[in-house]
Parts: structure tokens; sequence; C-alpha cells
């Protein structure tokens, strides 16, 4: 069974814990010395019933020198047991039956009568009848006093009581003010969590309310919220653009297919048409073919895995792709003008990976050369980057287009005419192609006129190359 | 009647052109919205077919222009975009239908001939004049019983006057509505396809339904009703 965990719980239990030992702590302590204090009061109050009785005794009546126990007003709890002895054994005065102790006068001695545990404290004493003069009589008095322990204990009792009972509330108390605390403090996450519930893909807006920016511990969960919904909605839009210009691109793509065979199918037509219109029509399937062929590209090279490894001479690449391209130079009568360098230069992509990218750029700026122009490729190597620039004399890229060339489906017009060739994707595989191997690719107008394309992909050691 | 495709996919635009001429209309395509726009403005087109996406000015803001200037042509919208939004836009804007790419050329047509009843204020595809009835979808004329056999450009010809029985419709008219933009070629022989189709449809003994009204045009004879 799922459980769902609750912070506030927690955090309750946790202080209501802690709050439990302490009081445990403080209950124990509190007991112990409340026992130490009983316990001396009740000594004390021992010795003083004892010195209470010693004073009691007084002369008798009978005016012989004998002494009687008087407790005239001096009443005796009804649980407490004493005697008052004299030394020839004659009992003075006595309350329950108080032990003949032989213990040492000022001794404490614990004993039971019945079930009930006492504590008796023994007194002797001299009482004098006219002390001083000649007839004075002499008492030898032995006083026992004793008084049930249960008392202290029920005093010890009553005290923890008072203390557990005021703990309770306690706890209750600050379980109230805590729930209330914490739903205060929860609160700011709750109006993040409900701002939070608003986005989705219709409408990628975040803004964090004021009370999370207010607290320093919500402040970075708030900002790191706007920052990821910001990505999120850019890598969406840009996702979704990408979705609409491929549909875009397939369905006009298609819609050239159908009304191609449509129209061929209007009427009955002669053998010799047919056969140009089929002519046509595989053309159509052609270029629909080759741009879903360049989209798939595209997909493989974005979703490849990120430990990549294959590699390949780069160096190769760019001199196979430029022998590839010679028939179309030659056709465009454009000259192309290569400075490569013999190095082997190997590079974190697949051959084929690497011939596409070479002969894109290549074949880009052949197409954006004019007769008599010239291209000029270089391939160097510097502090273990490989730099391939390609430059042509053409009309160059457009400024404001510059920052978009690499997009997916960019072409200079916003039309998206294809009338100057090509899918508008050659690029965006070749940015592709070139973020996988590590490396960078860039587009800008020379200065004297032209495109020119540069390259910079890291070169790995020939030991690690090798698929 | 005749059609403007404005359309910059150059493939696109040839098959559209050519299923438009085989179901008889005179077509004109223009390659970008500057050239579609100067196209449109001259008032002389039936339908007009619309591309969104096109070079140097987009559909949008050309269908706009069209209908700032006051041009009533029935405007079409042809687009692989996406979204219910843009076709409730483009419907606000004065655009009167909308397809989506990839379309089925024969539905194109179809759409094309309501549009054009429909601006011609008449929606039934069977146009009827006194006993002459004429069947816009099958291109067939009849004449009380009988089914007339004309030519593509007699018909078309026909189809125009019968949109607008009773009303004189000039030479000229005729021209730019029925052939495409080198319609001044054709100048001389709307006379001899007039004389064929006012041959053609009539009756033994009757009064000619086409008259000719010298220097002011052609007009389709509602005879009994006036």
């Amino acid at each position: 069974m799922k459980t769902s965990a609750s912070i506030t719980r927690r955090l309750m239990l946790a202080v209501l814990l802690m709050q439990c030992v302490a009081a445990l702590v403080l209950i124990a302590t509190v007991a112990n010395h409340e026992r130490h204090v009983q316990f001396t009061v009740f000594k004390t109050n021992l010795r003083a019933s004892a010195n209470t009785l010693f004073g009691a005794l007084q002369e008798a009546d009978a005016r012989d020198g004998s002494i009687v126990l008087d407790l005239n007003g001096l009443p005796q709890p009804s649980k407490a047991v004493y005697s008052a002895i004299e030394a020839d054994g004659r009992v003075l005065g006595a309350q329950g039956e108080a032990p003949r102790l032989s213990t040492a006068s000022g001794t404490f001695t614990d004993a039971y009568i019945g079930n009930e545990h006492y504590i008796f404290y023994v007194l002797t004493g001299e009482r004098a009848i006219d002390p001083g003069k000649p007839f004075a009589v002499y008492h030898h008095i032995r006083i026992t006093y004793g008084l049930p322990m249960g008392r202290v204990w029920h005093e010890i009792l009553e005290a923890i009581r008072f203390f557990a009972l005021a703990t309770l509330l306690l706890l209750g108390l600050t379980a109230i003010f805590l729930t209330w605390l914490i739903r205060r403090f929860l609160f700011p996450i709750r109006e993040l969590a409900t701002e939070a519930d608003r986005i989705d893909s219709d409408s990628w807006v975040f803004d964090a309310p004021p009370s999370s920016k207010h607290f320093i511990e919500l402040r970075p969960l708030a900002s790191a919220m706007e920052k990821s919904v910001l990505r999120l909605q850019s890598s969406f839009e840009q996702q979704r653009r990408f979705t609409s210009d491929a549909a875009h691109e397939l369905k006009t793509d298609l819609a050239i297919v159908k009304s191609s065979l449509q129209v061929l199918n209007m009427r009955r037509r002669s053998v010799e048409e047919y056969e140009q219109g089929l002519l046509l029509g595989l053309d159509d399937i052609g270029r629909l073919e080759t741009t879903v062929q360049k989209m798939l590209t595209l997909a493989r090279l974005e979703q490849a895995p990120r430990n990549y490894n294959q590699s390949c001479n780069f160096a190769e690449a760019v001199l196979e792709a430029i022998a590839q391209s010679q028939p179309f130079a030659e056709l465009k009568q454009v000259q192309v003008e290569e400075r490569i360098t013999k190095e082997n230069l190997f590079v974190v992509a697949s051959k084929d990976d690497a011939l596409l990218l070479c002969s894109n750029v290549l074949m880009n700026a052949l197409q954006h050369s004019s007769a008599k122009e010239s291209v000029e490729i270089s391939l160097t190597c510097e502090n273990g980057v490989v730099s391939l620039a390609v430059r042509d004399h053409g009309a160059g890229v457009e400024p404001e287009d510059l920052p978009f060339v690499f997009g997916a489906f960019y072409r200079s017009d916003a039309s998206r005419s294809r009338r100057t060739g090509g899918t508008g994707l050659g690029l965006s595989i070749c940015k592709a192609i070139c973020e996988r191997a590590g490396g960078s690719i860039s587009i800008a107008n020379h200065a004297d006129g032209g495109a020119i394309v540069e390259m910079k992909l890291p070169i790995i050691a020939p030991d690690h190359a090798g698929s | 009647m005749r059609v403007l495709v404005v359309e910059d996919e150059l493939r696109l635009a040839t098959n559209i052109v050519a299923g438009l001429r085989e179901a008889g209309f005179a077509v004109d395509h223009a390659i970008d919205g500057i050239e579609g726009l100067a196209y449109a403005e001259q008032g002389l087109f039936d339908v007009i077919l619309l591309d969104l996406m096109l070079p140097r000015r987009d559909g949008k803001s050309v269908l706009q222009a069209i209908r700032n200037k006051g041009v009533h042509s029935p405007v079409l919208i042809l687009t692989a975009q996406e979204g219910k939004t843009s076709v409730i836009d483009l419907l606000n804007l004065g655009a009167d239908d909308y397809l989506a790419k990839p379309f089925d050329l024969g539905e194109l047509i179809a759409r094309v001939k309501a549009l054009i009843r429909r601006s011609k204020g008449t929606s039934s595809p069977l146009l009827r004049v006194v006993d002459l009835s004429i069947d816009t979808v099958r291109q067939t004329v009849t004449r009380g019983k009988k089914s007339i056999d004309l030519s593509p450009t007699e018909y078309r010809i026909l189809e125009y006057l019968a949109h607008r029985p009773r009303a004189v419709v000039s030479k000229k008219e005729l021209l730019e509505h029925l052939y495409d933009y080198d319609w001044e070629h054709h100048s001389n022989v709307i006379e001899a396809h007039i004389s064929n189709l006012r041959r053609k449809l009539t009756l033994p003994g009757a009064e000619p339904i086409i008259e000719t009204l010298r220097h002011r045009g052609y007009r389709l004879y509602a005879e009994g009703e006036l």
C-alpha cells in the first residue's frame, strides 16, 4: 500500500516527541528533587513531633515528682504511632503499637506496622522536675515517634501528577500552535503549486507569487521554476515550430503528388501524356522522399545516444565530398579551390555523417555560386581543433537571416519556396552533426562578398579512433 | 469563368492551373504576393485561389489589400498551415472559403464552381433561362427536351451570359472573363463563337436567343418575358 507522508505531521511528531522526552526528563528530575525535599521535611517533621512530645511531658498533678504526657492542645495525627517510655518501663503515653527500638537517640529506623511502612525517630532525654532544687527528680525518657511513609510517597506522586498534567496541556497547546504555524508557513508553497498548476502546453506562463519570493528558502525554488518554464517554453516552441514546418513541407509535397495524379486522371489521355505524367509524378514523389529522408536523418542525429563513439578521418571525408561534387561544380562552371592539410584528423562522427556534412556545405556553396565564380575550401588543424572553412562568392546571407539559417526548414524567404532547391534541412543536419562531434558551425558574410561557413571540430587521438 | 491562382510552389500551381483549365476555366497564375495583388486588382476574376505562405507578400496581407481595394471576387484560401484560429481570422478578413493541403483537385474545382454560383446570386448548379437549362457540373445544355452539343468555348460563353440573363455583356467583359492574360488575341474569334452558339441554340423558325447589340455587346434574350 502506498502511503503519503506529510511534512506537517512529521514535523509535529518530531517536535512533540522532543517535548515529551524533555518533559519526562523534567518529571524525573522534579520527582527526584521532590522526593529529597519531602524526605527532609518528613524527617524534620518526625524530629519536631518527637520534640513536641518531649516538651509535652509535664509534672503530674500528684506533685510527687512523677510526670505525665499532656497532649492537651497538641493533637497528633491519627496515623502517628508513638510511645513515651520512662527508663523503668513505665509508659507515659502512647498511640498505636510503637515497636521497642534499642537504637541510639536521634536515629531514624524503618519498621512495618501491619503492612504500612513507617519511619520511627527515637529521642532520649532527661526531664527534670524542679531542677536545681534539692528535691529535684530526674526522669529518663525515651520517645519513639513514627509516621507512615505512605504520605511522603503520596506527596511525591501528587507533584509528578501535576507536572505530567501540565506537560500534557503544554503538548496540546504546542500541537495546535504548530499546526497553525506550519499551515501559515506552507501557504507560499501552496500558492506556488497553484501557480505551477496553471502551466500547460498552451500557456507557458509562470509568475512566481510574491509570497514565494518573500521567503529566502523558497526563492531558489521559485526562480528555478521560472527559469525551467522559460526553457521548456522555448524548447516546446521549437518543437512545435518544427512539427508545424515539417507538416507544412510534407503536406505541400503530398499536395503536389496528389494533384499531379488527379490532373492526369481528369480525362482520358494519350499514352505519351500518361508517360509524361507518370515521370512528373515520380519526380514529385522523389522530392517527398528526399524531404522525409532528411527529416529522418535529422531526427536520428538529434536523438543520438550521449556516448557516441564512432570516428573517422575528417580529411578523407572532405576530399571525398570534393570529388563527389565535381560533376555539379563543372555543370555550374564553378572552380573549387582547395587547401587541404594532409594530416590524419580523426573526429567523432561516422564516415557517412562526416561526408554528409562536407558535401552539404560544399553543395550549398556551389548552389549559391554563379558561373565563373569560385568556391574556396580549406582544412586546417590548430590546437587539437580541425577547422573546415567553405567560402563562396555569391550574394551572401541577408544579415537578418544570419541567426536563423541553421534552424530547421529555414529558407531565406518566408514563403519556403523551393524553387532555389533544398528542403531547408541541410544546414540543420550539418549543425546536428557538428554538435554531436563536440564542435560548432557558424556562417558569416565575407567582407569581400559571399558567405563563409566555418566548422570547428575537436580531433581525437588516432588510437581512440576506430569504430 | 476566369480564375486567378496565387501559389508559389511551381509544381503545385502547374497542376492546379491544368486541372482548372481542364474543367473549362480561364486561369491566370501569379507566383508571389505582389504579382498576385497586381492581378487581383484588375477585378477581372470570378474566383481567386490564394496560398497563404507567399514570397514578398504573404497571402493574408494580399487578402486584406484585395478587400481594401474593393475587389469583390470570391477568395478561396489554400494552405498547409494548421490551426482553426487562422481559418476564423481569414474568413473574417474577407475570405470566402478555405481548403487545406493536400486537397482533392475535384473538391477544389467543385468549390470554385460553388463560389462562382453564389457570387452570381444562384445556388443551384442548374441554370435555367426560360426553356434553356445549363448543367454547370456536367457542362451540358438542353433546350426544351433537346440536348445541345457545344464546344468548350461556346459553353463557357453561354454559361457566363446565363448567369446574367437579360443583361448586356460587352465583348471586352466576355473576353476578360473567358480567357487568360492573352485574351486580346482572342478578340476576333469571339464573334465566330457567338454566331456558332446562336445557331446551335436557335429553334427552327424562332427568334435567336442571343442578341447582338451593336457597340454594346451581347445579351441572352429571354423571349416571352420581355
